[in-house]
């Protein structure tokens, strides 16, 4: 029997311990031992970016991230978006509706994720910028069209500059 | 798809990894080093890799650096591809090895894949490998015996196999000085923005008084490693900068290749033709390339 | 007394729309965005065990001996289920054509790789997953039919011996006078198309959580379910159970396109649940049993077809022979995508006579299923590329011959030669305003500028007419019965006038319950917060079909309007009683009850609700305490097929012209999409966001299939894809940010005048794109007549004869 490895994370500002074996995957991690479902698994072998999430504020795929290696890493998913105290959601979010970003919503959380990063690194990404970033996630829905509009939407109301 | 079960060790300095994989060793144990695991994971989740024992080394923050030693280009192991994408240093001191960086995945794969697990997976389908031969690429081992550096050319050995013993870890690479005004180009051909390539050609050269001079090309996605595509090298060497002597080299690259691979894309025949496209379009873009 | 269900939204009871027509943000978004959602997989049930499946490596092969007892001592293991086990309690599913199905888990033998052949129920799936490795089998390898070819030859081996053939259907159609047509052609094209294996791939693949009640003997399954009661009818007969004891739950789904049900899985986690003492039992497929053998896989065909062309290039006749792959049974109800193209089998042109001669082969791949669009994208691609093939050679413009024989506004309805009626539109319309957005003139000479720079640069230019609202009739022809298929609401007002629409299915992308409360709101003039949709239980739930065919945004919408049509007339009684009104003296307007003599005097629909819920001694005799109703919609005067399959079948006739305009690489063969433009018509536009997602979204998929997605089998009949480092979907880089507009001829026999619309981007775009890569070919005098056209197929075909080097 392998060895049970403890780790301690800190998700959306929340600290978790516990004791798991070291096959399993950050996604199962989250998902099962954490009961956070939005990270959504779609391949499992690291092509789709369904279950992105971010680790220490850096994308990764949460299937090819053992829960293991996450020992001691702030990780934030995507029940970390919404304002906690509010309920409101986040302005990725509320782009993503406003845009009709989305249809069935399985792969949803990667792309916020995605963009969450992309618009911390780079507050005004051109057109191509934003493809870049999203290259990674697959959609089957939408053909992606108001999903960049919705990046472009969130970057626009995101921006410092921006009244509120 | 899960992966089979395994131990795992996160060894806090490398004096502990590398006793601990000389045990495991010792013992007859199959013991595999993880990185980033962007490559190691999907063969764990498909359960084509199955290892007993997994030596993480996540610990050890001091393989995790970039840094310039006396004009070499040290990049520690652990340091993660996003980082060296974003270097101003890589960026200024070793072009061609930023922009193949830029070529690796995607962003979520570049932030948690390392400099090092690349070079030690040795994908033949990766940028990496063939990077390093043209760019005097040295490794830096450390094993039972102490550290040594292992050259490009010698440390591919073939297919996802280099030079590393069972009991070393991969912990630096280094980068010759790129001289000023030396040219540079990585060209490579995927079916998907951000796939791994069907074939690529990554190629330096110096231009002296309209000739080509110290000619290197280098060929990845075409055959068990990444190759020196030397006939090609040998013939534009000495050669005027110029479209017709691309050209012929390019068609050399293609025709001197042994047997490439085969696979649901790309027949070896399309990969040869590739080869001769990739290495033309290299070279142009590497004589326009302003610098 | 028959309900009237409006055909245009100014029929509803109100003054203007606030929000049918408009692009209202969808009611399903505020929790999908959050992340609490309550897909498939994240749904548990106590002492909840998890299956993992073991299948076949061999594409055909006897079953020699299966050994379990390892697995079973297995850490965490609590059953193990093999082939004797449903052997012995299950049926093979039922398949039209009848008799080509399997068990839930191979008996005897297996017909295709990642067949089920042994399945652990344990405490995770990490261990299940272990205690497979421990299962031994033995097998006999049977020689493989690895493609359609090997399946008609004589001799060739069985894929279901007791068939004695691998033929399931062989028929031919005639439509018209098809031999005189040909014979008075004045030119006659044809040619010979192979479309590879694509399939649906939405990025959740399907899941359920199945238990068996031992006491009761009845069955519970929750799941990825795209078509709840039809699921329930198929548990039912395949687990011998009474349907009354199945019951479908349906989860919100991430994506469907066709395939989405699962009936191996569920079959397979109820006899686990079965065997574990009626624990719960989760089955998750992941992605390489999805891609291996999931319900993902669709239109294997080989095509030879022609055109009767007569001087003026008015097309007379259309023939064509399908030799379709079905692969390993019909389990998958792959077959009956064939028969499809029925309903619009010569688009959009007035083509006198036609014929289909169809032959349904079993081969050792796996068992087709469904794909968005079913039939039709396939089919458009050989009718619309012969246009092409025929616009080249008689020098005419691809748009202009495509014009001359466009069936012309006024003659709608129409009726094409497979029998089909159209209900309206205008094509001469949309092509004009297709032509117009994207400066046709203009491409033209771009490309002929381009082409003199040597440059292979293409235009396609494709229009296709989309069968909206499926019937069962359109599949009778290969076995399906019955006509009509019901989708069914409850609509319930609450005592605080809140309005709650109870349906038979769920979420799963297009944004039906958006639709649903945009109707609902407009018809009882109420915020659409008021509104709730909320999805029933199968066994419960008033008979529905769900998401398929293009149907369930027209189907839905009349169905809430049948059931608001009938609380209109209850509100009505009640409040000309209580208003002490005459018998009919009471109208609905802007969601108030008020007397037509003195409209001052209202009740709103709060009061009416509340009263009949909470004071009964003041409701006119014959009215219960029940401010519901429920309404059944199918769609209006449907009829059974001819012996030549004809009928009424699908409702609506949407169609589009897309304009692709597509450059070669010479040197790689790699085809970019340089701009796309996409003129459509489905009528009125229930809610126009979702109508342009839909569009878009199909563009996406058809790009896939037209460029870069196949599934490969080997000579053996060995699966080559098994990943997605191999199955290529389509990413933000490969899809073209379309360029749209529309024009809007309602339906005039639907509801609210809206027509199917889900399917009609993926019918249109493969042709578009290839017929622009054969438009870029043109002067090399080459065509590409097979799918993906990947770089690889192209650069073979540019340097064949060395032409292009």
């Amino acid at each position: 029997m392998p060895n049970k490895q403890r780790v301690e994370v800190r998700v959306n500002g929340t600290r978790y311990v516990r004791e798991v074996e070291p096959r399993l995957t950050l996604a199962d991690f989250l998902r099962h031992e954490l009961n956070l479902g939005g990270t959504h698994v779609g391949c499992e072998h690291g092509i789709c970016g369904a279950c992105t999430v971010l680790v220490d504020e850096r994308s990764a795929r949460a299937c090819l991230t053992l829960a293991v290696q996450a020992d001691g890493c702030g990780i934030t998913t995507v029940e970390g978006l919404r304002d906690p105290s509010s309920g409101a959601l986040h302005p990725i979010q509320q782009a993503f509706v406003d845009g009709h970003g989305l249809q069935c919503g399985f792969c949803t959380p990667g792309f916020m994720m995605t963009t969450l990063e992309l618009l911390r690194c780079t507050p005004d990404p051109s057109e191509e910028q934003i493809k870049e970033a999203l290259g990674g996630n697959l959609c089957r829905c939408t053909g992606y069209q108001s999903i960049l509009d919705s990046v472009k939407l969130a970057a626009q109301r995101m921006k410092p500059s921006t009244p509120a | 798809m899960k992966p089979a079960p395994f131990d795992y060790h996160a060894p806090a300095t490398i004096d502990e990894a590398v006793a601990l994989l000389a045990r495991l060793d010792g013992e007859g144990r199959d013991a595999k080093i993880l990185a980033g695991g962007q490559s190691l994971m999907p063969m764990l989740a498909l359960r084509v890799a199955r290892p007993e024992i997994l030596v993480d080394l996540r610990r050890l923050g001091t393989l995790d650096y970039i840094r310039d030693e006396a004009g070499t280009l040290a990049i520690g192991a652990m340091t993660s591809k996003q980082a060296a994408a974003d270097s101003a240093l890589v960026r200024r001191a070793q072009p061609l090895f930023q922009a193949a960086t830029e070529l690796v995945g995607h962003r979520q794969i570049r932030n948690r894949g390392s400099v090092g697990g690349s070079f030690a997976h040795a994908d033949p389908a990766s940028e990496y490998p063939a990077v390093a031969l043209v760019l005097d690429t040295g490794f830096e081992a450390a094993g039972p015996d102490g550290s040594r550096t292992i050259a490009a050319a010698d440390f591919f050995i073939t297919y996802m196999t280099t030079a590393l013993e069972p009991t070393e870890i991969l912990t630096a690479v280094r980068f010759a000085p790129f001289p000023a005004g030396r040219r540079w180009a990585i060209e490579e051909f995927a079916r998907r923005n951000g796939d791994l390539a069907l074939a690529g050609v990554t190629v330096t050269f110096d231009v002296d008084a309209g000739l080509c001079r110290n000619v290197r090309i280098a060929a990845f996605g075409v055959q068990a490693t990444a190759l020196r595509l030397t006939a090609a090298e040998a013939l534009l060497e000495g050669r005027p900068a110029q479209a017709a002597q691309f050209d012929a080299a390019s068609k050399e690259a293609a025709a001197a290749l042994d047997d490439p691979m085969s696979c649901i894309h790309a027949s070896s025949a399309y990969r040869r033709h590739l080869v001769g496209v990739l290495t033309a379009r290299a070279l142009g873009q590497a004589a326009a390339r302003p610098h | 007394m028959a309900i009237e269900i409006p055909t245009l939204p100014e029929q509803m009871p109100n003054d203007a729309s606030r929000y049918v027509g408009k692009a209202v943000n969808r009611v399903e978004d505020p929790a999908l965005v959050s992340g609490t959602v309550e897909f498939i997989d994240n749904f548990s049930l106590p002492g909840m065990l998890h299956c993992a499946i073991l299948r076949s490596p061999h594409p055909h092969a006897r079953i020699l001996s299966v050994k379990v007892d390892a697995a079973l001592a297995a850490e965490g293991v609590a059953a193990v289920l093999t082939g004797e086990d449903v052997g012995r309690w299950c049926n093979p599913c039922f398949t039209a054509p009848e008799g080509w199905g399997n068990y839930c888990l191979a008996v005897g033998k297996v017909r295709f790789v990642g067949e089920p052949v042994v399945a652990v129920a344990a405490s995770s799936r990490y261990l299940a997953e272990d205690a497979l490795e421990l299962v031994d089998i033995e097998y006999e390898l049977l020689p493989p039919v690895a493609d359609a070819g090997q399946a008609m030859a004589s001799g060739a081996p069985l894929v279901f011996e007791e068939r004695g053939t691998n033929v399931m259907l062989d028929r031919t159609y005639t439509w018209g006078e098809l031999e005189r047509v040909f014979a008075e052609a004045d030119r006659v094209v044809s040619r010979r198309f192979r479309w590879n294996r694509v399939g649906a791939n939405p990025t959740e693949t399907f899941g359920c959580v199945c238990r068996w009640d031992l006491a009761d003997n009845s069955l519970v399954c929750h799941g990825a379910y795209q078509t709840p009661r039809f699921m329930a009818i198929g548990r039912a007969a395949s687990l011998n159970l009474p349907v009354n004891r199945v019951r479908i739950v349906t989860h919100p789904q991430g994506g469907g396109f066709g395939g989405k049900g699962g009936p191996r899985g569920t079959d397979i986690a109820a006899l686990l649940s079965r065997k574990s003492g009626g624990r719960p039992v989760k089955y998750i497929e992941d992605r390489m049993e999805y891609l291996l053998a999931g319900g993902g896989q669709s239109w294997d065909r080989h095509y030879d077809a022609a055109l009767a062309v007569k001087a003026d290039g008015t097309v007379t006749g259309f023939r064509v022979r399908l030799v379709d792959d079905q692969g390993a049974g019909a389990e998958g109800y792959g077959t009956i995508s064939a028969a499809k193209p029925l309903a619009a089998f010569t688009g959009n042109y007035r083509i006198e006579a036609a014929g289909y001669e169809l032959t349904l082969v079993a081969t050792n791949r796996a068992p087709t299923y469904p794909y968005r669009g079913y039939g039709p994208p396939p089919h458009n691609l050989v009718l619309e590329s012969l246009m092409d093939c025929t616009a080249r050679e008689m020098g005419i413009d691809p748009a202009e011959l495509r014009r001359r024989n466009y069936i012309r506004p006024e003659q709608f309805p129409y009726t094409v030669p497979s029998g089909n009626e159209y209900d309206s539109g205008d094509y001469h319309a949309v092509l004009d305003r297709v032509l117009q957005m994207a400066d046709y003139d203009a491409l033209r000479a771009f490309q002929a500028e381009a082409r003199a720079a040597g440059r292979l640069v293409g235009i396609g230019v494709v229009n296709t007419v989309e069968p909206g609202v499926f019937d069962w009739n359109a599949y009778a022809t290969v076995g399906v019965p019955g006509v009509g298929v019901p989708e069914g609401v409850k609509v319930a007002v609450d005592l605080f006038g809140g309005v709650t629409v109870a349906v038979g299915f769920s979420l799963q992308g297009q944004g039906q319950f958006t639709v649903a409360s945009q109707v609902a709101a407009d018809y009882f003039g109420i915020d659409i917060a008021q509104v709730r949709v909320a999805t029933t239980p199968s066994d419960v739930a008033v008979p529905h079909f769900g998401q398929g065919g293009s149907r369930l945004g027209v189907a839905v919408t009349g169905a809430i309007l049948g059931a608001c049509e009938k609380l209109r007339a209850m509100f009505c009684t009640v409040a000309a009683h209580v208003m002490q009104a005459p018998e009919g003296g009471v109208e609905l307007r802007n969601g108030c009850l008020r007397r037509i003599d003195a409209p001052e005097h209202s009740m709103s629909l709060a009061e009416i609700a509340g009263l009949m819920l909470s004071r009964s001694d003041l409701l006119p005799p014959g009215i219960e305490p029940c401010p519901e109703a429920t309404y059944v919609w199918t769609a209006p005067n449907r009829n059974a097929p001819d012996d030549q399959g004809r009928c009424r079948s699908y409702l609506t006739a949407a169609n589009a012209t897309h304009v692709a305009v597509i450059e070669i690489d010479r040197d790689t063969g790699r085809s970019a999409i340089l701009d796309y433009f996409i003129v459509d018509d489905c009528g009125t536009r229930l809610n126009p966001a979702n109508v342009e997602g839909q569009l878009q979204g199909g563009v996406a998929q058809g790009v896939g299939a037209a460029l870069y997605e196949e599934y490969v089998y080997d000579a053996d009949c060995q699966p080559l894809v098994s990943t997605f480092v191999d199955y290529l979907m389509p990413t933000i880089h490969e899809v073209p940010m379309t360029k749209k507009d529309h024009i809007v001829t309602p339906s005039p026999v639907s509801p609210l005048g809206a027509k199917g619309c889900g399917e009609g981007a993926i019918h249109t775009t493969p042709a578009t794109i290839l017929c622009a890569i054969n438009d870029a070919l043109a002067p090399l005098g080459k065509e590409l007549l097979e799918t993906p056209a990947s770089p690889h197929r192209v650069w073979k075909l540019l340097h064949e004869d060395g032409a292009a080097a």
